[in-house]
């Protein structure tokens, strides 16, 4: 009896064992959506609330666009655009992955226990084992916003790959200063600060900063690479640029997925909270 | 065969402490003072296969740091485990397809879908092909007799109707060996003797090899033929049940007096 | 999206409030007299500071989001100012960024757990019952709790913004020191206006399953209109509603008079103030009493 079901993990081929972790994460991140909706009204208000909330901002801006008409080299259209992709990226990873934004809260509480008994990859476990409603309102948002900014295929199409590269970039930003729970206590409040930096800096033109600030966007905080950058690339396409965005959101993974893995030895499964001294 | 093999394994935590009042908040910043706690020092062990074993000890005494190095949650800072001839630290992933854990206090389920559901997505887990899953579901739901509530979702399911869901999710991939800490806890002793008599079915049926924690005598009793206490990291007694209870003490009382004496 | 992250930060300490706050039911005896009667909520107020004493770090990391918000509006009226001397809406560069550094001081620095998140948890989870019945008067025991809070982080913002202002934006031609005076009971009627329209806002829970919504519409109205720009900056169509509205005794009044005092101006805006302030205790009172009425026919 016990025969049948036997080693067959072990011995499954790498493209195999590849798709069946796929599977299990986007059944995953099914579930969570479903538990959302649950209670629909709750759901709907949600994500409808965040879409009036992003929008509200417009607000600001038509107001600031009466005083000027070009702000730091944008206009109202680019803005949209900006708005846009910023709210789309923050969407689509916390759709996907808000876990890793409570890393730390896990990692000091010993939280990941259960993802460590279970025969697939452990961040990927981690990491989709939650989603929040209203960063649906958000991508949907994200998506409004764009196409009212003026529709065209080709900058659509690329409007969604730089979604998808500053979802990525925010995640792998928010796991790096995340993972370094496992070294360092008290982390959950300056994590959750970075990343509203990068958000913040997110959602105003570029131009109206200058020298070292500009420097400090792109290399310190994924900022210019998670939406700047992209912005340019759209308004005005240029192959490099779009390449070098796509690069640094690879880099920033590997090196987070890197730091991760090397604290994930530290782990100490919340024995330390119970343990006496 | 032995199934679980544990040489002089130890894990150290590093605790920061700081000394009293401002000057030693002060202090600590610049100049933390670590403390060092062997929670696990130097343990060693082996379990043959289809042994059902009880590991107990005081609260804090490093039992669950001990399960957890077995399990490969946790890497051990000394010492070798060998888990069915596995290395947990080394190849965690392909160990998991070969035991099963049930952490009495933390659910694995996801109480918004009803344990069919739940078994699927562990089947999915586990690599179960889906014709596969059906047949084991179908089997799971006999022994554990699931079948009045396995389409109810598990957040509508009282404690005990949860805790064989859970037990029966962690055996969903025939595991060789299944770790449970403290599983009963918080159940009531109807729920507990069933509990027990499944476990007992089990190791029967499939030879499957338990190793048990629990602060519950009866647990013990009922269960375990081989008995080892821990405390303070250490083992200080591994003995077969029989041999434990030579007088007409309590197991409770011969227990105590163990813990006491260390 | 922004929002939710700069908004919503909770932390232990309330938790540990809510258990802390049986405590000292001292002046138990109403009719000892006036001092007496307001003595426990002065001791109700001392004990929440005490406790808020202990998360000044935490507090200082919120300085973070504070000064992000503040660095990007310095650099983007920079850009907007675009010769020096020039003036938006009446208003010079150091003006429109004091401005910003004032109300968001007062957002910032008025954020309370006790007025939103206990009020709503208090009313829904039935806890009110038992509190009702305590020698306090509800609704003040919770505007007690909320000056002890303010009182920490205010006085830490006004300091932080200080500094920022003074390195980085530099001083506002003509200010003078003693306005600050005036400006400061002006700054503190509006926290408290705002703390009393949340707690109003809270106590709608009595017949709303979730009031949530509508204390976001309220932060919207005061945080996009209120803080960020001066009422002038609006087309003048607008301005006379605006005055009707909450920013106008909030945020715009207290941040006006510090970046440009007037001596005429001063009473106005005070007795706006006091006039919000009577009609939103009155509302508060009201509510309140409404819905212990409601929760004694209807039982819990």
């Amino acid at each position: 009896m016990l025969t049948a079901v036997k080693g067959k993990g072990r011995h499954t081929s790498r493209t195999m064992s590849m798709r069946n972790q796929l599977r299990v994460c986007l059944l995953s991140i099914q579930y969570n959506i479903m538990r959302e909706m649950i209670n629909k009204v709750t759901f709907l208000t949600n994500i409808c609330f965040m879409i009036l909330n992003n929008a509200s901002f417009l607000v600001q801006w038509v107001i600031l666009f009466q005083l000027k008409d070009e702000i730091g080299g944008y206009t109202l259209k680019e803005i949209m655009l900006l708005w846009g992709l910023c709210a789309s990226s923050y969407g689509l990873s916390h759709i996907l992955f808000a876990r890793v934004f409570s890393l730390p809260e896990l990692i000091i509480n010993g939280k990941l226990d259960a993802y460590l008994v279970l025969p697939k990859n452990v961040l990927l476990g981690v990491m989709t084992s939650s989603t929040n409603t209203s960063a649906i309102g958000d991508l949907a948002y994200g998506l409004i916003v764009a196409s009212l900014s003026g529709f065209q295929v080709k900058r659509m199409l690329l409007f969604l790959l730089f979604t998808v590269t500053g979802a990525v970039m925010i995640t792998a930003f928010a796991l790096l200063l995340g993972s370094l729970s496992f070294w360092l206590v008290r982390m959950e409040l300056f994590g959750d600060q970075m990343v509203n930096v990068v958000i913040s800096f997110a959602t105003y033109p570029d131009g109206i900063f200058k020298g070292a600030v500009k420097t400090l966007l792109y290399f310190m905080i994924p900022t210019g690479m998670m939406v700047y950058q992209p912005v340019h690339v759209m308004t005005d396409f240029d192959l490099k640029g779009l390449l070098v965005v796509i690069g640094y959101a690879g880099a920033l993974s590997v090196a987070a997925v890197t730091v991760f893995y090397r604290g994930l030895r530290r782990y100490s499964s919340g024995n330390l909270m119970g343990a006496r001294v | 065969m032995k199934v679980i093999e544990v040489e002089n394994l130890s894990k150290i935590f590093r605790v920061k402490r700081k000394e009293k009042g401002m000057r030693g908040s002060i202090k600590a910043i610049f100049k933390p003072k670590m403390k060092e706690i062997k929670a696990v020092d130097g343990v060693s062990f082996t379990v043959e296969e289809g042994e059902m074993l009880a590991f107990i000890g005081p609260n804090g005494a490093g039992k669950s740091t001990t399960i957890k190095m077995l399990t490969g949650i946790l890497y051990p800072d000394g010492g070798n485990v060998k888990v069915l001839g596995i290395d947990p630290t080394k190849r965690r992933k392909q160990l998991a397809y070969e035991i099963g854990t049930v952490f009495g206090q933390k659910e694995q389920l996801w109480t918004h879908l009803t344990p069919y559901d739940n078994f699927r997505f562990f089947g999915a887990i586990y690599d179960i092909a889906d014709g596969e899953i059906e047949k084991r579901i179908e089997e799971l739901s006999d022994t554990f007799v699931l079948s009045d509530f396995i389409n109810t979702p598990v957040r509508n399911l009282s404690l005990g109707q949860r805790i064989r869901c859970e037990i029966a999710a962690s055996l969903i991939h025939k595991p060789k060996v299944l770790f449970l800490d403290e599983p009963t806890i918080g159940l009531d002793p109807v729920v507990k003797e069933n509990i027990r008599s499944l476990i007992q079915q089990m190791n029967r049926e499939f030879h499957t090899t338990i190793f048990l924690t629990s602060h519950d005598t009866g647990d013990i009793e009922k269960l375990c033929k081989r008995v080892i206490i821990v405390n303070s990291g250490q083992i200080v007694l591994d003995d077969s049940m029989a041999h434990l209870k030579f007088s007409d003490a309590s197991l409770e009382d011969i227990i105590m007096e163990i813990y006491r004496s260390r | 999206m922004i929002l939710n992250k700069l908004g919503i930060q909770r932390s232990l300490k309330d938790n540990q409030l809510a258990e802390n706050s049986w405590v000292e039911p001292i002046g138990y005896n109403l009719r000892k007299g006036r001092s007496v009667f307001m003595r426990k909520y002065v001791v109700i107020y001392r004990s929440v500071l005490m406790e808020n004493l202990q998360y000044i770090g935490n507090i200082a990391l919120g300085f973070v989001s504070y000064f992000i918000f503040i660095f990007v509006f310095i650099n983007l009226w920079d850009y907007l100012y675009a010769e020096p001397g020039m003036r938006i809406a009446g208003y010079t560069k150091e003006q429109m960024i004091w401005y910003v550094m004032i109300t968001e001081m007062i957002w910032f620095g008025s954020r309370s757990e006790a007025v939103v998140g206990q009020v709503t948890a208090d009313i829904r989870g039935g806890n009110i019952a038992y509190l009702m019945n305590k020698p306090y008067h509800y609704t003040l025991y919770i505007l007690a709790r909320h000056t002890g809070e303010w009182c920490i982080r205010i006085p830490m913002y006004a300091l932080f913004a200080a500094a920022i202002g003074l390195t980085m934006v530099g001083e506002i031609e003509g200010f003078g020191l003693l306005a600050l005076l005036p400006s400061a009971i002006s700054i503190v009627l509006g926290i408290t206006i705002n703390g009393i329209f949340k707690l109003c806002i809270s106590l709608v829970s009595f017949w709303i399953e979730d009031v949530h919504p509508f204390q976001w519409m309220y932060d919207k109205l005061i945080l996009i209109v209120g803080t960020v720009f001066p009422i002038e900056i609006f087309p003048a169509a607008m301005r006379p509603f605006m005055k009707l509205t909450p920013i106008y005794t909030v945020c715009y009044g207290p941040a006006k008079l510090v970046v440009d005092f007037h001596m005429e101006q001063y009473p106005e805006i005070l007795s706006a103030q006091l006039l919000y302030l009577g009609v939103g205790t009155s509302l508060m009172f009201f509510l309140y009493g409404k819905g212990v009425k409601k929760l004694y026919v209807n039982g819990g």
